[in-house]
């Protein structure tokens, strides 16, 4: 039995993967070659020549004709020799940024202008250390050398200066109190002698190098350059490839050649997973190519298989719900842009703050540097992306059908198709369905975590609290939404508490597992705390009490208000929040 | 010429029904806070008088040995503790009291050997980063006063500007306002309309519509035509939208009047580039993928050269060119004939 549905299903990629190819014919083949070339070569040239964004953006006015080469050897400026008094009068006319008469500068107060200066110095600097090379005498014109070694130690979890919360205290001092690896083991022992080559190497060196011998011009801390080039390297194919898969789930939709396919004997979910197959196999096929390539673990492809199966699903869902294929273009990039956000913007601190760990291109990024991944790490970072993209393929396997696939349904009206599936196929739908959305919410939290690290820490989580509350809120309230607003079901107030209880418990069992998995490790952040961990009492009554108020307030209001229904329980549910971390935000 | 006009309403109502417009911009408001955050984030993040703003965080430094550079590290802000051997400050390092040390050598800048000096980091810390920042300055200073002694040996004259009162500088805010976000801002609904131009012929293509509008009395350029001529409109109003955001965030835009003909320059390139990818592929999943390596392509030339359309964008924004500019918008609206030429040349069949 089995074995027939894998045949089957087996059947269904083959013809997937054929369709696919029979597009691209020789000469798009040959054309895309070509481009790549291209692109290949223009990169080639902006990372030999720079980039040349900023050529010309500062307009400075020289009287000592000797300055010309100097300020030419940086593409920033656009330089003029002058008379004195000319100089004086073309500058005061306001169209350049910057006057230097004999040796002395003269600015605005205009940001362009301060901003020049800072950009002179470092031309002047990066000028004279150029000559300074060419006399080829080590110790006396770079004679200070620094001796970087970096020791791993444990780090106390904790955002740049928040304040302690006093309940979550011992918590943190169990971690504090973990034991420390021996320093001598991680001490690289680096007896690296500096040479003219060693400083050529600083300036050249490829981003994806570290740093651990340099002069203290050239001193700087780890700017996250490998993980932006590493999400590039590795984020694209991915999407590319989701693209296709998208593309030809569209297709089918737009030519009608999908209605065979839902006649024949199969489920929809085999369907599904075997357009899914080939898809799934060159995203790995690809991934794994780049990660021989770079020359890291067979283990990295794991941490990009959730990663994969998250572009793909949403590209699947975006497919199955999209009315035209302009729908489907921008509500592609728009996924996509989360996506990478989420990914991106966590990598960008590896090397510099544990939070990194929530994005798995941070764990690629420690793979790379032969640094060891824990399971829980693993666990951490990619559960959310299993368990979302798990979840969207569940809600696009329950549309793909004849009246979703084949009519101009809103992308509203077959969203709350999905849920009705879900409410009608599964028991306890609405307990079930707060545990199901919980990962959705957990992500875009998470996310939103990332986003408040970039402003004033109050503000951060004061918004951080009420967008978590209202977040909920919505994925706890949704189903009782769908339920209600169907007009074949009476709501009364006992079902709207039965509703609200069963969500909000729902909810709160969901999280409480899903915390005790993967939260474990920002349990000492206050963001952490906000998200649920301290005593489990309260927050159970406070997931039923918000949820039951806007399940009653869509029984009394109607489900055409509930906008005001999920206002009011966000209000209920971000106020608890406040109350337990008022420590931080008002003192 | 109605019959063009007739076909640009017809996908203007229908960009506008599907709210695709409206998801466009969200998009892009998207893109444009990802990147400033990634910028302004990093460069604040990276930058130690922005850091001040937060509780006045010193770092705390371990020193081993009492050459020269000993005197600029206590002057510098950091929090010196003293050892006598390297084994107690890294037990120390360990337990987090302090987070840095630095070896002194006995070498000193009347020597004539190289000064090596060890610094001892936390691996993957916020606290590193900190350390490394506030030990660059005092570092740097001990750099030049020793280049000042030695290099008087060798005859080296470093170039030297005064300035009366030095303000506060940085050049990285500005440098990516201008650089980066003013540009992408700009061009970001030039590459969406490429797409949408796709989309709009591929779907007439896969639904077999195209058959239908070609037996109505609008000619086939007068269809190409008319959605050209949505896709390239809804580049300058987006573009004009978000130039007056950037503005009212307090960045002075120049020039704007310019910077809108130049995007709707591009904007036509672009979009015709688009069109011929989509009449010649007639299927949106080899178009769209096509186009996006041109994009990529495209992308990667803007960065390549002065004048391209980027470093124009950043010069007329920053004020620092005027209508010398419109030069060079001459070479590009000229690029786009005989893409516009070869397009009218792709048979339909």
């Amino acid at each position: 039995m089995i074995n027939i549905i894998i045949m089957k299903l087996l059947t269904i990629s083959k013809w997937e993967f054929r369709k696919t190819q029979l597009n691209f014919s020789l000469r798009t083949r040959l054309l895309s070659v070509i481009i790549l070339i291209l692109i290949g070569a223009a990169s080639f040239f902006v990372s030999q020549s720079g980039l040349h964004i900023n050529d010309n953006i500062y307009r400075v006015i020289v009287t000592d004709p000797a300055l010309l080469p100097i300020l030419n050897t940086d593409d920033k400026f656009d330089v003029y020799v002058a008379k004195e008094s000319d100089a004086r009068y073309m500058f005061n006319q306001g169209n350049f940024d910057v006057l230097i008469i004999g040796t002395k500068i003269i600015h605005s107060d205009s940001q362009k202008s301060i901003s020049a200066l800072d950009a002179l110095d470092k031309a002047i600097k990066k000028y004279d250390e150029a000559r300074l090379l060419s006399y080829n005498d080590l110790n006396d014109t770079f004679p200070v050398w620094l001796n970087v070694k970096n020791i791993a130690r444990e780090q106390a979890f904790q955002p740049v200066s928040i304040q302690k919360l006093p309940e979550f205290e011992k918590a943190r001092e169990d971690t504090a109190n973990a034991p420390t690896p021996a320093i001598e083991n991680a001490v690289s022992e680096n007896t690296q002698l500096p040479s003219i080559k060693e400083f050529t190497d600083i300036k050249t060196s490829s981003p994806l190098q570290e740093q651990t011998l340099a002069t203290p011009s050239h001193f700087n801390p780890p700017i996250p350059f490998k993980s932006v080039v590493l999400s590039f390297i590795f984020i694209f194919p991915i999407y590319f490839i989701a693209q296709f898969f998208s593309s030809s789930i569209m297709e089918e939709r737009v030519k009608r050649k999908g209605e065979l396919l839902l006649v024949s004997p199969l489920s929809s979910s085999q369907i599904v997973l075997g357009k899914l197959l080939p898809y799934l196999l060159i995203t790995l096929v690809t991934v794994a190519g780049m990660t021989f390539k770079l020359g890291g673990s067979p283990w990295i492809i794991l941490i990009l298989l959730p990663v994969s199966l998250m572009f793909l699903s949403t590209a699947f869902f975006g497919a199955i719900i999209a009315r035209s294929f302009k729908e489907l273009s921008f509500v592609l990039i728009f996924l996509s842009v989360f996506l990478s956000g989420y990914i991106f913007f966590p990598a960008m601190f590896a090397n510099i703050h544990a939070i990194s760990i929530i994005s798995p291109i941070t764990l690629v990024v420690k793979m790379l540097e032969n640094e060891p991944v824990s399971i829980s790490e693993y666990l951490f970072s990619t559960a959310p992306f299993y368990l979302v993209s798990t979840l969207v393929f569940m809600f696009g396997i329950f549309i793909y059908r004849e009246e979703d696939l084949f009519t101009q349904k809103s992308i509203r009206g077959k969203l709350m198709d999905s849920l009705r599936e879900f409410i009608a196929r599964v028991p306890a739908p609405l307990f079930f369905l707060s545990i199901a959305l919980l990962p959705l919410a957990f992500s875009i939290q998470l996310m939103l975590i990332v986003l408040m690290f970039n402003v004033p820490l109050r503000i951060g989580i004061l918004v951080f609290i009420i967008l978590a509350a209202l977040i909920e809120e919505v994925v706890k309230s949704v189903g009782i939404y769908t339920v209600f607003s169907k007009k074949t079901a009476k709501v009364t107030t006992a079902s709207a508490l039965k509703s609200g209880i069963l969500s909000g418990a729902g909810f709160f069992v969901g999280e409480k597992v899903l915390l005790l998995v993967v939260v474990a490790s920002i349990a000492g952040s206050v963001f952490g705390s906000v998200m649920g961990i301290g005593l489990l009492v309260f927050p159970l009554l406070l997931h039923i009490s918000s949820t039951t108020a806007a399940s009653l307030s869509m029984r009394y209001l109607g489900t055409k208000n509930y906008l005001a229904s999920l206002v009011l329980a966000s209000v209920i549910h971000a106020s608890y929040n406040l109350y337990l971390v008022r420590g931080v935000v008002f003192d | 010429m109605t019959n063009t006009l007739v076909i640009a309403k017809k996908e203007m109502n229908s960009l506008l029904k599907e709210r695709t417009l409206i998801l466009a911009i969200i998009v892009q408001l998207l893109i444009a806070s990802f990147s400033s955050l990634l910028v302004i984030g990093l460069a604040s993040f990276f930058d130690p008088s922005a850091l001040s703003n937060y509780d006045e965080k010193v770092a705390n430094v371990g020193i081993i040995g009492d050459g020269e550079l000993r005197n600029f590290i206590e002057k510098s802000q950091v929090n010196v503790y003293y050892y006598q051997d390297l084994a107690s400050a890294l037990s120390d390092f360990d337990n987090n009291k302090i987070d840095g040390v630095v070896v002194i050598p006995r070498e000193d800048a009347s020597g004539t050997e190289l000064i090596r000096i060890d610094i001892y980091l936390p691996k993957s810390d916020i606290r590193g980063t900190f350390v490394t920042l506030q030990l660059k300055k005092p570092l740097e200073d001990y750099e030049n006063y020793v280049r000042d002694i030695r290099s008087k040996r060798i005859g080296f004259e470093p170039v030297r500007l005064y300035v009366d009162s030095v303000p506060k500088k940085t050049s990285t805010y500005f440098e990516f306002i201008y650089g980066i976000l003013i540009p992408l801002l700009v061009f970001t609904p030039v590459f969406i309309s490429g797409g949408l131009i796709i989309d709009m012929f591929t779907e007439e293509f896969e639904r077999k519509t195209m058959e239908l509008l070609l037996v109505s009395p609008a000619s086939f350029s007068e269809i190409v035509n008319g959605k050209m001529l949505t896709a390239v409109l809804i580049v300058p109003m987006q573009a004009f939208l978000w130039l007056l955001l950037v503005s009212f965030n307090g960045v002075a835009v120049d020039n704007i009047a310019i910077i809108l003909l130049l995007a709707s320059i591009i904007a036509v390139i672009v979009v015709v580039l688009g069109a011929i990818i989509a009449v010649k592929y007639k299927k949106r999943l080899i178009s769209q993928y096509l186009y996006s390596l041109i994009l990529i392509l495209m992308f990667l030339a803007g960065y390549l050269f002065a004048d391209s359309p980027f470093n124009l964008v950043t010069r007329l924004s920053a004020g620092a060119l005027g209508t010398e500019a419109l030069a060079s918008f001459a070479a590009y609206a000229a690029f786009s004939i005989p893409l516009y030429v070869y397009l009218r040349r792709v048979k339909i069949t």
